[in-house]
């Protein structure tokens, strides 16, 4: 029956996704992206994190775009990055200026 | 003061009986989502729409083939312009919606009386 059948995709669906903090753990020793909540984005190497996926960066460059559209760019060595404003995560991301914009 | 007709030991019951309750449960299965295209906003104003591939209790989400909205710089509306991102992970804690792409479509603005003023 129609049931039967969606409980078994159902327990696939489960069986085969990709827990966000299993991908976030994969992604240690290797660039990171992160995009803020705010105007800010980071690129860096994840050394690690906690259970607040607060994070320890190194080589890191800081984007931050202005009102008027402009970006600064900071580079900084070691840091600790606090989790709250982190919106999303890109693994192997390299950042805004390389990303691929599509204007429909 | 005392608080009125209240022990200490039944305080300790009280506690006891809370740690008893069902835990939390999500009142939205994101289950029935994986393998679908779906939008999240985000506190913040960001806007993006992935495939979903995981989440968890917290509501992180795993999205595939992402791409996140851009807005305007001086009025910060949504446009139609994109950018790749690709495979991501959203914090959970930034999440503010998450909803099917199939189920939606633009209508006109049902307030054009409140704006033509």
């Amino acid at each position: 029956t129609q049931c039967n059948m969606s409980t078994t995709t159902e327990l696939d669906a489960q069986l085969d996704q990709i827990l966000p903090l299993e991908l976030i753990d994969k992604c240690i020793g290797q660039r990171l992206w992160l995009i803020m909540k705010g105007d800010k984005e980071i690129v860096g190497t994840l050394l690690g994190f906690d259970d607040y996926v607060n994070m320890v960066l190194e080589d890191v460059t800081e984007f931050e775009t202005a009102a008027d559209g402009s970006l600064t760019q900071t580079k900084l060595d070691q840091i600790l990055l606090n989790g709250n404003n982190i919106c999303l995560l890109v693994p192997g991301g390299e950042g805004p200026l390389t990303v691929e914009t599509n204007v429909a | 003061h005392r608080a009125p007709n209240m022990s200490h030991q039944d305080k300790n019951n009280r506690g006891q009986q809370d740690k008893e309750k069902p835990k939390k449960e999500n009142i939205l299965d994101l289950n029935q989502y994986i393998g679908k295209r779906v939008y999240a906003k985000f506190n913040g104003g960001r806007e993006v729409v992935g495939v979903l591939r995981g989440y968890d209790t917290l509501v992180n989400l795993v999205l595939d083939e992402c791409l996140e909205y851009l807005r305007d710089s001086t009025t910060f509306k949504v446009t139609n312009a994109t950018r790749k991102l690709g495979l991501v992970v959203c914090k959970g804690s930034a999440v503010m919606c998450v909803y099917p792409a199939d189920g939606t479509e633009e209508i006109d603005n049902p307030f054009m009386d409140a704006e033509g003023q």
